[in-house]
């Protein structure tokens, strides 16, 4: 489980992806922006929020590395399996020296591979659609992203993982963040929390109108 | 579950009163993989209502099963003389095709020519419920859960053209359906089954090994999916035995018993289901989307819809 760390106010933050070293928009990733209606953060307004995340649209990475959202990591030979609680999701790093995919089909999760280069495991991703943000605030992922995420064991309770995304159609430089760290969490057991947009109703009430309150002074 | 009926229908017996019909995949049915690839490029509700309508199975599929039970050697007969069956149910498997419904292509780990009598509440539930495809289907007003991307659990999860993988690791069994994107895990830690857990969708699942059977129970669902495609209920109450047995390295057999006082008057005893194993398949990314299924109504619902007309 993620350490906190609020980068907006308001805002329980626990963001791999760090709003702070975000690189300048291309115009394209500007536009993307710009239409974008995040729920928290500055350029949330009530009402008009359109997060994909409203309509339970599966969250992929990095955007599922953020939040206050435990996973769990299995290896096997050859294979390490992400589980999110966070839309019960789970995606499969290769690991048996496979190269990454040529012209992979344009996904939610991407094509993963992964690699131990010292202490450090890396995990190489591309293959992502455009149809996800690439965190809460409306930053976007084009197809072009390639993410990079370095995740080290400090010590037995200690997970530090760093998130780069290089998304020219998106951002004039590689966005890079620094890295965050994670708690073992030996008691818990990922529950099932799937998004279902029938059971959102009671979403208004619950968090849409008291999340909105916040950014008000941006009305 | 009563343990009468279930000891009638488990496999010994069920191997000679239900004939598989040998189906290969790759040889006889060569439409099965190209059927996977193209509906992978569908959208979700596109390609279930593909798969569970698609009538130009449905030739193939009769023709396979009409053959003489004499002649049809089941995987399953052939291996039954080499025990002992693997305690490993590692790899990806693809139930083999056996339809139930004419016309539809089913591949029913839940077969509905067993289904005992519903309760009252069973009915009413069934009642309501406006099926894509079967006997009942009618344009329309289908409501399946999946057409709001509700996500699928078990049993209904088991059927379908929906190849699943199985990782075996200490303590859990898990298992990974391209259907949906969905993932369960098995504890084979030895705990027991919760006491009164909160109802989800996949339930709450514990196995073990009874000789050469892994058994799977599972309680804990909510009553918000159905059992199987043609409307039939899963209710809070449902206690869901899965009995997975690995006939041989290629096969596996699975069967389902649904114990649900709630909804059905005794236990639904389905008879056992084989399933291949894919050596080279990879379960690939295959989430419903409610935004995609836009295209829906004109790709899938009308033409679909069509079939079942003698209904209406």
């Amino acid at each position: 489980m993620q350490y906190p760390e609020g980068d907006v106010p308001g805002t329980p933050g626990m963001n791999t992806v760090n709003q702070r070293f975000r690189p300048p928009l291309t115009p394209w990733g500007q536009a993307r922006l710009d239409a974008a209606r995040p729920l928290v953060g500055p350029k949330a307004v009530p009402g008009e929020e359109n997060s994909p995340t409203l309509r339970c649209d599966p969250d992929g990475p990095p955007k599922v590395l953020n939040h206050p959202n435990p996973f769990e990591i299995v290896q096997i030979p050859g294979r390490m399996f992400m589980f999110f609680e966070e839309q019960h999701i789970w995606r499969t790093i290769w690991a048996d020296g496979r190269a990454l995919p040529k012209d992979p089909d344009p996904s939610y999760l991407g094509y993963a591979v992964g690699k131990w280069e010292g202490d450090t495991f890396v995990v190489e991703t591309i293959g992502f659609n455009d149809k996800v943000w690439a965190d809460a605030y409306g930053d976007p992922r084009s197809e072009q992203t390639h993410l990079t995420e370095r995740y080290r064991r400090l010590n037995h309770d200690t997970l530090e993982l760093q998130v780069t995304i290089d998304d020219p159609k998106s951002y004039t430089k590689p966005w890079v963040s620094p890295p965050k760290l994670h708690k073992l969490e030996s008691g818990w057991e990922i529950a099932e929390w799937f998004c279902v947009a029938e059971e959102d109703k009671s979403y208004d009430e619950t968090v849409r109108k008291p999340a909105g309150v916040a950014p008000a002074s941006n009305k | 579950m009563k343990e009468a009926e279930d000891k009638s229908l488990r496999p010994q017996l069920c191997l000679t009163n239900f004939p598989f019909p040998q189906i290969l995949i790759p040889p006889q049915l060569p439409l099965f993989p190209l059927l996977r690839r193209t509906i992978l490029r569908m959208t979700y509700a596109t390609a279930l209502a593909t798969m569970l309508a698609m009538p130009i199975l449905a030739p193939i599929l009769s023709a396979q099963t009409n053959q003489p039970s004499g002649t049809a050697q089941t995987p399953g007969r052939a291996a039954a003389t080499t025990p002992p069956l693997s305690h490993d149910l590692s790899g990806v498997w693809m139930q083999y095709p056996d339809g139930d419904v004419p016309g539809v292509p089913g591949m029913n780990a839940v077969s509905n020519k067993t289904r005992p009598p519903l309760t009252p509440w069973g009915q009413a539930k069934f009642d309501a419920a406006k099926p894509l495809v079967g006997p009942r289907a009618v344009p329309g007003v289908e409501n399946n859960p999946e057409l709001r991307c509700e996500p699928d659990g078990p049993p209904k999860l088991l059927n379908l053209p929906n190849p699943f993988e199985i990782v075996q690791i200490p303590g859990r069994v898990l298992m990974f359906f391209e259907l949906g994107h969905i993932w369960r895990e098995i504890w084979t830690d030895g705990r027991p089954l919760p006491k009164d857990p909160d109802p989800t969708y996949l339930g709450y699942s514990v196995g073990k090994w009874e000789g050469d059977t892994f058994v799977v129970d599972t309680i804990g669902f909510n009553d918000k999916l159905w059992d199987d495609s043609y409307g039939d209920p899963r209710s809070d109450a449902t206690h869901l035995t899965e009995r997975y047995r690995r006939l041989n390295h290629d096969t596996l057999e699975l069967q389902i018993i649904i114990d649900d006082p709630k909804a059905y008057t005794k236990a639904w005893v389905s008879p056992p289901k084989l399933h291949k194993l894919e050596p080279a398949w990879e379960i690939a990314e295959w989430f419903c989307v409610l935004d995609e299924d836009k295209a829906y109504d004109e790709v899938v619902r009308k033409p679909a819809g069509l079939a079942p007309a003698a209904n209406k």
